[in-house]
């Protein structure tokens, strides 16, 4: 898909802006602060709907405005989509309110309209940072190819916090705590059952792509670790055996106060060669896995939508040792659409092309096109 | 800006009720100025009775004017089958329909407790206790369709299902003058698994 206009208004440091991406990628250069990752961010927001820096949503309405708006047109396969949000300021916090072709729509309906894979120097944690990092990976890549997969989450998430909270009350109710492991299960053993697949397709994809970079040794295998183990990817068995995983685990869970097993502690582990990565790989190595997951992430989606997702490179290309860099940047052609913010302009590979925008507090000036 | 004192009452008071802003409840107050006398008495004695007069019905916990209510005193109601709901307006949406003859039970809220809302803070004991007396058969629980609505559903059919009555829940469907291709995804996905044999 390709992004023909982006309007921003208070949005960020971005009083007023239209912009029209020219052909082919585009990166963002400029100092810090000027409001190049504003720019990722809006795009971002408009495929997950939210931000992928702040939780606090109020700060991206620009300082004395009441509300910001994000809107885009764009081409997709499907037709011209035309995609906004609107985050106004509420008390402290903020709400977001989402329009379809200028129609409000509801947030699961906004999901999957525009799609993007987002990459930034945070996600270079996805090895050895908490698992919560590599489940929130799994989960907006599924929701936004499947909305019964983002319901289940939502659902699974709400009775989750109800079973917590009854195991917090001072007196627990026992046929109640049944109920919910009862909810739970199916809704849980869904959530698994694609978890499992999209992992097995997920790193199938990145040890492809990174024995391409780095040969057939060491080998990057990714594994799917849910809590608890399971055997078989029929739902049917995972939920047999979240039931007995619940019974197995309530008197800790009503020691300890606190939900203990589920998909919520589901976790997925990389390694090379058969070593966990997190533990043994190089700072280099893990970055490499990063890259080829992220890689086959892009993959992966391309094939579940039918098109070319967005991609949205914050910061990272100065993370990247020079090979990989310019590796990337041979491959730039071969996206629909790249958006890339960078502190310096990159020297680009022969034959590589893209348009180089530079961002000086909030406005857009449209440099030149670097080729070689 | 000065508005005469009872104007600026009663917009005060407009602009608690839900839905009801700043600019809506002046327009209100306006009109309402504006009304025939005895509209505007009407309604002032219609609010008036509403705390004086409406009360729970010891029996359903439904609105009631006279307790028992009009549903539970009514004979030609089917006995057998009592309508569970989360709140007293769902009876109102049941009733609508005329499809129900059976008769009503309000738990007054849905078990959660992350609001700190157990199972002792609804009327699920004296749900319990109606069950012998009135020789009920079946039980239809029509909480909302909403993940609390679910688990209170399925708490009720754990717990009554052992007393020998015959618990059932609304189906999820489609809605009817609808399009196919314009239902969500879920909705639909929910409908197939409910499909019947025609």
């Amino acid at each position: 898909m390709r992004v023909l206009a982006l309007e921003l208004t208070a949005f960020r440091n971005y009083a007023a802006l239209r912009f029209e991406p020219p052909e082919g990628a585009c990166i963002f250069v400029g100092a810090n602060a000027q409001g190049k990752s504003n720019l990722l961010e809006a795009l971002a927001l408009l495929s997950t709907g939210k931000s992928f820096r702040t939780s606090r949503e109020a700060d991206l309405v620009a300082t004395g405005a009441p509300a910001a708006s994000v809107s885009a047109r764009v081409r997709t396969r499907h037709g011209e989509v035309v995609a906004q949000c609107v985050i106004s300021r509420a008390g402290e916090g903020a709400r977001k309110r989402f329009f379809r072709q200028g129609r409000a729509v509801r947030y699961g309906d906004f999901l999957g309209g525009v799609n993007a894979v987002t990459f930034m120097p945070y996600d270079l944690q996805l090895v050895g940072g908490p698992a919560a990092l590599r489940r929130r990976l799994i989960n907006t890549a599924l929701s936004q190819s499947s909305k019964r997969y983002y319901h289940d989450l939502a659902v699974y998430a709400k009775i989750l916090a109800q079973k917590n909270a009854l195991l917090r009350a001072p007196t627990v109710d026992r046929a109640l705590l049944d109920t919910y492991d009862d909810q739970l299960a199916p809704v849980g053993a869904r959530l698994v059952a694609e978890r499992a697949s999209y992992v097995r397709r997920l790193g199938a994809e990145a040890s492809d792509v990174h024995a391409r970079w780095v040969g057939a040794s060491p080998a990057l295998t990714i594994r799917y670790d849910p809590a608890p183990p399971i055997a078989d990817e029929a739902p049917a068995a995972i939920e047999t055996g979240l039931r007995a995983a619940f019974v197995r685990m309530r008197p800790a869970e009503l020691a300890r106060r606190g939900s203990l097993v589920g998909p919520h502690r589901d976790d997925v582990s990389l390694s090379l060669d058969g070593e966990a990565l997190s533990r043994f790989g190089s700072q280099g190595q893990q970055r490499t896995a990063v890259l080829a997951l992220k890689a086959a992430e892009y993959a992966l989606l391309q094939r579940a939508t039918g098109e070319a997702p967005l991609l949205l490179l914050d910061d990272v290309l100065s993370e990247l040792d020079d090979d990989r860099r310019r590796a990337f940047l041979e491959s730039i052609g071969s996206f629909d659409q790249a958006f890339i913010t960078a502190t310096d302009p990159p020297v680009m590979p022969p034959g590589a092309s893209a348009s180089l925008i530079a961002v000086i507090s909030g406005a857009l000036h449209l440099s030149h096109e670097v080729a070689s | 800006m000065y508005i005469a004192g009872p104007l600026a009452d009663l917009i005060r008071e407009l602009e608690k009720l839900p839905t009801i802003g700043p600019k809506t409840a002046a327009r209100l107050a306006y009109y309402l100025l504006s009304a025939k006398r005895e509209d505007a008495d009407a309604l002032a004695a219609a609010i008036g009775s509403l705390k004086d007069r409406i009360r729970l019905c010891s029996r359903c916990f439904s609105l009631t004017e006279e307790d028992p209510c009009s549903i539970c005193r009514d004979l030609q109601r089917d006995g057998s089958m009592l309508c569970v709901v989360g709140e007293a307006k769902d009876v109102y949406a049941i009733e609508r329909t005329m499809s129900f003859r059976g008769r009503y039970h309000v738990l007054g809220g849905l078990i959660s407790p992350m609001e700190g809302i157990g199972v002792d803070k609804l009327k699920v004991k004296e749900l319990i206790e109606r069950i012998k007396p009135e020789s009920i058969s079946e039980i239809i629980v029509a909480t909302n369709p909403n993940a609390e609505g679910e688990s209170t559903a399925l708490y009720l059919a754990r717990l009554l299902t052992p007393l020998g009555v015959n618990v059932t829940r609304l189906a999820y469907g489609l809605p009817i003058g609808g399009d196919l291709d314009y239902a969500d995804e879920v909705t639909l996905a929910r409908a197939l698994e409910g499909r019947r044999t025609m």
